[in-house]
């Protein structure tokens, strides 16, 4: 038994095991939307520490994915747990009163592709000004004719 | 475009009475870049540090979907640029993965080399920034006389000072000569004896060892919760460093041990860097002595189109562990690149450090956690 079998016992969640000498991940799930706040709570307390959170823009299916990438500092392990959401009103929960890490990650994914998460205490740009309300990494983004003019 | 949110601006009232708003930056020595932070201050004692980012913020993952995977290579330089080879090593050896192209031998031991040079200067720029913070003048002179030797010899065959663009797809730009080889060894023999006069100088002093011991300390639980990686989570008793966890390049055949502390404080995150400056002179002295011939460079193709698919990368810079992940749908562009920084990581858990610590202990906290802002903003 693995380490990540071991760690997601009792969750209900299926894994991949890709091959992680030509893509760098060692096991990879996808999760509903429900599933990540118990899903961190139990890899946080297997120690696995966040790398990143953030999402790609899949506009051909009008989903954005996020991607949370995990990695634990013994087993090394990369895991990657991907989740879909409406591209519309694109809504995650929080995982930032869990990994006390992600919030940056989530403010960063948050302005970038204007993703909603929820519960979280800080929703404030982190790197873009703070009254800025596009979001640039989204495919449909055109750059505004006055980018530079900020009020 | 851009509207006024009433709850995306900075607290910068007074909470309560006998409290005030200390504003750290945007320019300010003990940031080492444009980082700003909200002190909320209670007398010299901090009750809470808000860092606000972005002011070197460029987009980098934007400009990464508008161009060839080749253009891209120019602006890892630019996100750190005290290791810009680790981060060149890290943008070559993602697409050379997603690609499956060989590199020869003496080219991966020629980024080892190299890389590992670059890793020293980066931290002797840190040991003579950290104590001109704690108001010592003079190691940061000999940590600069030291380094301008590294910047002279990485410019021979880099042809750049600080942002080089040194790797290729598939090898170096080009080889090393003799004299270079025997510039790196002078360098090395030159250091391991200079290296006493850093410990003389800096680590037995009774100040620094005062303004550095328990200070700052970092809290086992923090170390994963705010995925901290490189020496500051070395300093804190984690073992993990990039090099041996997800070997790269020909780290797996080279023999170094991976410094750890266990104390968590400013003090081991100095040591660690300290000793991990030895190890460094370790692996540039094996790589020298085992450098072997051949060419430097494999063909590649002039237009890089990686299958679709995706692939992560990870490499141990100065800082931590910098991961790529690139998203490729097949087209000579990549659909998404994500940057996992190391400073980004070590930067959030500052404001858990600075709560309660006075104001000049949270600037020594600021400095051992050696950040490039360029790299956080990106």
């Amino acid at each position: 038994m693995t380490f990540i079998e071991e760690t997601l016992e009792g969750l209900d969640i299926s894994v991949e095991y890709p091959d992680s000498a030509l893509t760098g991940i060692d096991a990879q799930a996808e999760v509903s939307v429900e599933q990540i706040r118990p899903l961190s709570r139990t890899l946080f307390y297997a120690g696995l520490f966040l790398e990143s959170v953030s999402a790609i823009d899949l506009i051909a299916d009008e989903i954005i994915e996020g991607v949370y990438l995990f990695n634990h500092y013994e087993q090394h392990v990369r895991l990657k747990i991907t989740m879909k959401t409406d591209r519309t009103t694109p809504k995650f929960p929080t995982i930032g009163d869990i990994y006390p890490g992600a919030v940056w990650h989530e403010r960063e994914a948050g302005e970038f592709f204007g993703i909603d998460f929820e519960g979280s205490k800080d929703k404030r740009n982190l790197l873009l000004p703070v009254e800025t309300t596009f979001h640039p990494l989204r495919k449909d983004f055109k750059r505004p004719e006055q980018a530079g003019k900020i009020q | 475009m851009f509207d006024s949110q009433e709850n995306s601006t900075y607290q910068l009232e007074p909470v309560e009475d006998n409290q005030f708003v200390l504003n750290l930056g945007p320019q300010h020595p003990g940031t080492h870049g444009v980082l700003r932070v909200i002190l909320h201050m209670d007398g010299e004692y901090i009750l809470t540090a808000d860092p606000v980012l972005g002011y070197g913020h460029r987009m980098q993952e934007k400009i990464a979907e508008n161009m060839p995977y080749t253009q891209i290579l120019p602006y890892m330089a630019r996100m750190d640029y005290l290791a810009a080879l680790s981060f060149n090593q890290a943008w070559v050896c993602v697409v050379e993965k997603m690609c499956g192209y060989e590199v020869p031998r003496r080219a991966e031991y020629i980024r080892v080399l190299t890389t590992e040079l670059n890793r020293i200067s980066s931290h002797y720029l840190w040991f003579g920034a950290f104590l001109l913070d704690l108001g010592a003048f003079t190691p940061f002179l000999h940590a600069f006389a030291d380094r301008e030797m590294i910047l002279d010899l990485l410019e021979e065959v880099t042809g750049s000072r600080l942002t080089y663009c040194y790797f290729r797809f598939g090898g170096v730009s080009s080889d090393v000569d003799d004299s270079f080889l025997q510039g790196v060894q002078d360098f090395v023999e030159h250091m391991r004896s200079h290296l006493k006069t850093y410990h003389e100088l800096v680590t037995g002093n009774v100040i620094f060892q005062m303004r550095t011991k328990d200070v700052g300390v970092i809290l086992p639980f923090d170390t994963w919760g705010y995925g901290l990686s490189g020496p500051v989570l070395r300093g804190s008793g984690e073992k993990y460093d990039v090099r041996i966890s997800e070997p790269y390049s020909i780290y797996p055949e080279l023999d170094f041990e991976i410094p750890v502390e266990r104390d968590g404080d400013c003090l081991a995150r100095y040591m660690v860097r300290m000793r991990e400056v030895e190890e460094s002179l370790n692996i540039i002295q094996q790589t020298l002595d085992k450098m072997p011939d051949g060419p430097v460079r494999s063909k590649v193709p002039k237009i890089i189109k990686p299958p679709a698919g995706e692939a992560c990368m990870a490499v141990e810079t100065p800082r931590g562990e910098l991961m790529i992940h690139v998203v490729s749908d097949g087209t000579k562009v990549p659909y998404r690149v994500r940057y996992r920084v190391p400073s980004f990581g070590n930067l959030s858990v500052f404001s858990r450090l600075a709560k309660g610590q006075l104001l000049a202990d949270a600037l020594a906290v600021l400095g051992s956690l050696d950040l490039v802002i360029p790299e956080v903003d990106r």
